[in-house]
């Protein structure tokens, strides 16, 4: 479709302009045809977005996002336990996956010709294949079977597997594309290679760094199956009542912590699928609910995320 | 900056560690001698609460627990989810130190995990297969519920309600019977034989293993020779009509539903409580004993009532195609799986036999249970299993006092 | 390279201490061992669930062998007479997934190439959210969106149409032969719905490849007379193929793995037709499908024998890309690759 520039220069010497027009025309073309795709790609974004917020919005009320669910036929009731357990998995999954993801990464970027470096690639790509069911399972198997019951923890340890492929990944690319000088400079004036890494090279990529790990967050908190075989489900979890009793009744931190994240969760992902399956309508408009929710608390996490490190970089820039 | 940070860091740790170590231990729990009980009627759909002030007597165990200090987790079928959903918010105005879970992950989840004892009851649909029996030690199945399996149909032009037996039922499935005006479906419909259009039927089954599948086949199975032959019943099984071009998978009672009402010509089978909450048409059946029968709570009993005394000494039966002359067809029961003598913490194995004992004789929950499309235990079968679950032990001592 | 000392200058260097203490404040070694074990990490893991899949599907393997994964007309998937095949599913994936990616791949790349040369700034950000936040719908939304309006109103009219204009050409006419159901299930919708949502990934990892190039590929490739669009094609694009080609494996990745959205979607029918048009399975789908409620010991064995084999397709995949990538980077100048 466009000339390369041998054939460009095979062609006949015609008048040059005539040529420059041809690729001219040829530019305009393309360029315009990116920012048509660019359109066409977020229609389906809208179309999703203003479908779910239509039928979601009509079941959202404040006891939406501050009561644990309710039976049919009873007033209120919300998905608070859903809320707090996709904030609690998500922490917890990105506890687990975003210092290991990271550091893999530098170590495969600093050393990608090694037995170990290719292994690492290698496996970064296959585990991304991985259907997210066997994750689920594998996280069944390693930790639910052996502590003996379901838990936030081996939840979120398998949205960690799925979050980590993606973490390494990106990260190593925006790594490798870091000026080379950057890090020569910062080991030539003696530092060194963590601090390198920490102050230096880190701080450089962290605008795709930051991508990788919102993609990575993105996907996790939208995943049911893994979560099928590890946080079960709970409509009970909230974490208020989890603080507060354990306080009254004068249990430690540790304690209080282990209830945290030792008891089965509810997800948001979890909640939806499971009653936009049930027959009855006003199950299913709480899904839709539950669906706006999920959306509007990856956007908010989105722009923070974003704007802090704007902030952040943009104050590294001055320097 | 940094050393901000790390003493910042320094003193929430110490001052964790302080307060751990500085807690007291738990305090015995006293035994309170008058207790106030919040009692929770369902009255349609809405509980009614009313207190009721209980003074212990020796010989009765209080509730001294503090509220929702016994966390029970249970998983498993699907198909009785709605009601276990209300069952286990009543109880905790029942009895508030008993927090219940249950999730619905699959009848094939609850098994595995009431066999690695990762949960403290099951709920399935399926039975257990010996080799389940002997994996789990001491398992056993208790009938809970019993629910019926509907076949909903869209079909263009046709406003009355359709009528089938097992035999049309199979030729559908298997791609014999490939359209809607085919002779069979003709004779059995005779006052809609000029609106059944000539149009190929589009079946729809479940693309997901599940308990609806497994009775819908056995039902298949039962009453109709060539369908036992093959395929054959099962959760899952390989659907004939896929083959011949017209079969789609669906998944779960809801993906079956959702394909039935947008494609026209169609036909697929649901739980009654989905036909019935997405109002979809469903069909009559021609039962074992040539009657047309519709679905509904009378015929649900009277399909149980034909296999009362069909229980092996595992206590399960399949309830499919009973010759009751007002029995629906396609029924099956729904059932619970508990550890009978290892459970290990006895005051779980406790709470949990008292909340099924609850749900099988409290007139309220088998109420909600009605209203959400199931049918409850007749007395005969409701005895058998409270005979069974006065059986459970734990350390060797009886769990239920009462 | 000469550290600067900055303590006092009274100190035995030769005592283990001392030793210690240097190496703790430059802290390389711990540093390059904690390196290496957290890429080793990564490595156990793969391994490790490969065993678990290996080991649970052992039963499977053992009866079906390799007549499991051959490719058939009459594939039968029974789990009654324990009579498996699976070459529908495997159809069905690569069918589904390729389909995706050569959907996904230009409109991915147009967007990188929009948001990371031509945007204006304003508009980057809010349009660089967009996309993102098509990420983060949940999968289950994109099936249940799927059934209701996707299908119906798009796919269905989109694949009668390809069955009249493709459906009787020679050779291409065997992917668009028979009909779309009414319903819309199908390959078709699977693959349409599959390339929206990995759409975002290859998008946003290509626009931050793109954005990280220094300028000065830029600016060489303008001063010797290019137009925009043949730096971008002849310049940027070669120059971030590594970067690229890792979006695009997250990106496949993402298709291979995708349950929830595809099986709501495909129909989840073996029909022995290789058609797009009509409905299909995939390996996700139908491990998801039944795992949960499986027949019996043998039925979870052939499942996850099923998984095995997206495990190794997986592997396969990557071995190709990083063949094709060696390739093509022979070819770029070294100064160029980072």
């Amino acid at each position: 479709m466009i000339t390369n520039q041998a054939s460009a220069n095979s062609l006949p010497l015609i008048r040059p302009e005539i040529n420059y027009s041809r690729r001219k025309l040829a530019n305009k073309l393309m360029l315009s045809f990116t920012g048509l795709l660019t359109l066409a790609a977020l229609a389906p974004l809208v179309w999703i977005i203003g479908f779910v917020a239509i039928k979601g919005s009509q079941t959202i009320t404040w006891a939406f996002f501050t009561q644990l669910p309710r039976p049919l036929g009873m007033a209120g009731g919300g998905v608070l336990n859903a809320i707090e357990g996709t904030l609690i998995l998500t922490i917890i999954a990105a506890f687990f996956a975003i210092p290991p993801g990271i550091l893999a990464a530098i170590y495969v970027a600093d050393h990608p010709n090694t037995p170990l470096g290719a292994s690492v690639r290698f496996s970064t790509d296959v585990l991304s294949g991985v259907p997210s069911i066997i994750v689920g399972l594998f996280g069944y198997a390693l930790v639910v079977k052996t502590q003996g019951h379901y838990s936030a923890l081996a939840g979120g340890l398998a949205l960690a597997i799925i979050m980590f492929p993606i973490i390494v990944r990106t990260t190593e690319e925006m790594i490798k594309l870091t000026p080379r000088n950057l890090r020569e400079g910062s080991l030539a004036l003696g530092a060194p290679e963590w601090k390198t890494y920490l102050s230096v090279i880190l701080p450089a990529a962290i605008k795709g760094i930051i991508t990788g790990i919102l993609l990575a967050v993105a996907r996790a908190s939208g995943e049911t199956a893994p979560l099928l075989f590890t946080a079960l489900g709970n409509e009970r979890y909230e974490i208020g009542q989890i603080i507060s009793s354990g306080i009254r009744s004068r249990q430690g931190v540790w304690s209080i912590f282990n209830r945290i994240i030792e008891q089965p969760v509810d997800s948001l992902p979890l909640t939806l699928f499971k009653y936009s399956q049930q027959p009855y309508p006003e199950r299913v408009n709480q899904a839709w609910a539950a669906a706006l929710v999920l959306i509007g608390i990856i956007l908010a996490l989105n722009i923070i995320a974003r704007l802090w490190v704007n902030y952040s970089s943009s104050n590294l820039k001055g320097k | 900056m940094h050393h901000s940070k790390t003493t910042v860091l320094a003193l929430v740790l110490l001052a964790s560690v302080l307060l751990a170590a500085c807690a007291p231990a738990a305090q015995p729990v006293e035994i309170i001698k008058t207790v106030q009980v919040e009692v929770t009627k369902m009255v349609q759909g809405t509980p009614q609460v009313e207190v009721q002030v209980i003074t212990a007597t020796p010989e009765m165990k209080p509730t001294d627990l503090p509220a929702g200090s016994v966390t029970i987790n249970g998983a498993g079928a699907t198909f009785p989810l709605p009601v276990y959903t209300e069952w286990n918010y009543a109880f905790q105005y029942v009895d508030p130190a008993v927090v219940i879970n249950y999730q619905g992950i699959g009848s094939g989840g609850g098994k595995k995990g009431i066999i690695d004892r990762t949960i403290d009851y099951a709920g399935s649909d399926s039975l257990l297969k010996d080799e389940e029996y002997e994996k789990g030690g001491d398992l056993q199945m208790l009938p809970i519920l019993a629910g019926a399996v509907v076949p909903i149909y869209n079909i263009e032009g046709v406003t009355k309600t359709l009528t089938l037996d097992a035999n049309t039922l199979a030729g559908i499935y298997s791609g014999a019977i490939k359209n809607w005006n085919d002779e069979a479906i003709q004779a059995l419909n005779p006052e809609l034989a000029a609106q059944l259009p000539d149009k190929a039927i589009t079946a729809v089954h479940r693309s997901d293993g599940s308990g609806t599948t497994e009775i819908f086949t056995k039902f298949l199975a039962a009453a109709n020779e060539a369908w036992k032959a093959a395929p054959g019943a099962g959760s899952a099984i390989e659907w004939p009509v896929d083959k011949a071009g017209n079969g789609i998978g669906g998944k779960g009672n809801q993906g079956v539903a959702v394909n039935v009402l947008n494609t026209k010509n169609s036909i697929g089978y649901v739980e009654l409580s989905y036909a019935l909450a997405n109002k979809i048409a469903f069909a009559q059946m021609v039962n074992a004993s040539g009657q047309p029968v519709k679905a509904d709570a009378d015929s649900l009993a009277s399909a149980i009532a034909d296999f009362s005394s069909a229980f092996t000494d595992k206590l399960t039966t399949d309830i499919v195609n009973g010759s009751g002359a007002g029995s629906w067809p396609i029924a099956g029961y729904t059932y619970i799986i508990l550890h009978m003598n290892s459970m290990e913490d006895c005051l779980k194995a406790q709470k949990v036999v008292e909340y099924l004992k609850w749900a099988l004789t409290d007139p309220a929950a088998a109420g909600r249970a009605a209203d959400l499309g199931y049918t409850v235990l007749p007395s005969a079968v409701q005895e058998k299993v409270l005979a069974k679950l006065a059986e459970v032990t734990c350390n060797g001592q009886p769990v239920l006092t009462k | 390279m000469q550290p600067i000392q900055m303590r006092a200058v009274s100190l035995n260097t030769s005592s283990l201490s001392y030793k210690i203490r240097k190496q703790l404040r430059y802290g390389d070694k711990p540093w390059s061992g904690l390196l290496i074990g957290m890429a080793g990490l990564v490595v156990l893991l793969m391994f490790a669930i490969g065993l678990l899949i290996w080991n649970g599907s052992a039963e499977a393997r053992l009866q079906a062998g390799l007549a499991f994964i051959l490719p058939t007309l009459d594939a039968s998937w029974n789990p009654i007479t324990e009579n498996y095949q699976a070459w529908p599913f495997i159809y069905g994936t690569l069918a589904t997934s390729i389909s995706a990616l050569a959907i996904a791949l230009p409109i991915s790349l147009g967007i990188a190439v929009f948001l990371s040369e031509l945007c204006p700034e304003w508009l980057r950000q809010p349009l660089g959210w967009m996309v993102e936040l098509l990420a983060a719908i949940p999968s289950v939304i994109y099936g249940l969106w799927g059934i209701y309006i996707f299908l119906p109103q798009i796919v269905a009219p989109l694949g009668s149409l390809m069955s009249e204009v493709f459906g009787s050409l020679p050779a291409l006419g065997l992917l668009f032969s028979g009909s779309i159901p009414e319903s819309g299930q199908s390959r078709l919708a699977a693959a349409l719905i599959l390339s929206i949502m990995i759409t975002p990934t290859i998008a946003a990892v290509t626009r931050d490849v793109l954005l990280a190039i220094s300028s000065s590929q830029r600016e060489a490739a303008f001063a010797l007379g290019s137009t925009q669009w043949e730096t971008i094609w002849q310049v940027l694009l070669p120059y971030g193929l590594s970067g690229i080609l890792g979006a695009v494996i997250l990106g496949l990745g993402r298709a291979l793995g995708e349950t929830m959205a595809v099986t709501m979607v495909i129909g989840n029918s073996i029909e022995g037709s290789a058609s797009l048009l009509r409905p299909g399975y995939t390996m996700s789908s139908v491990i998801a499908n039944e795992f949960a409620e499986a027949y019996n010991a043998m039925h979870t064995s052939a499942l996850i024998y099923v998984s095995v084999i997206l495990f190794i397709l997986s592997v396969l995949i990557n071995i190709l890309a990083r063949l094709m990538v060696w390739r093509v980077a022979r070819q770029t100048p070294q100064e160029a690759r980072a």
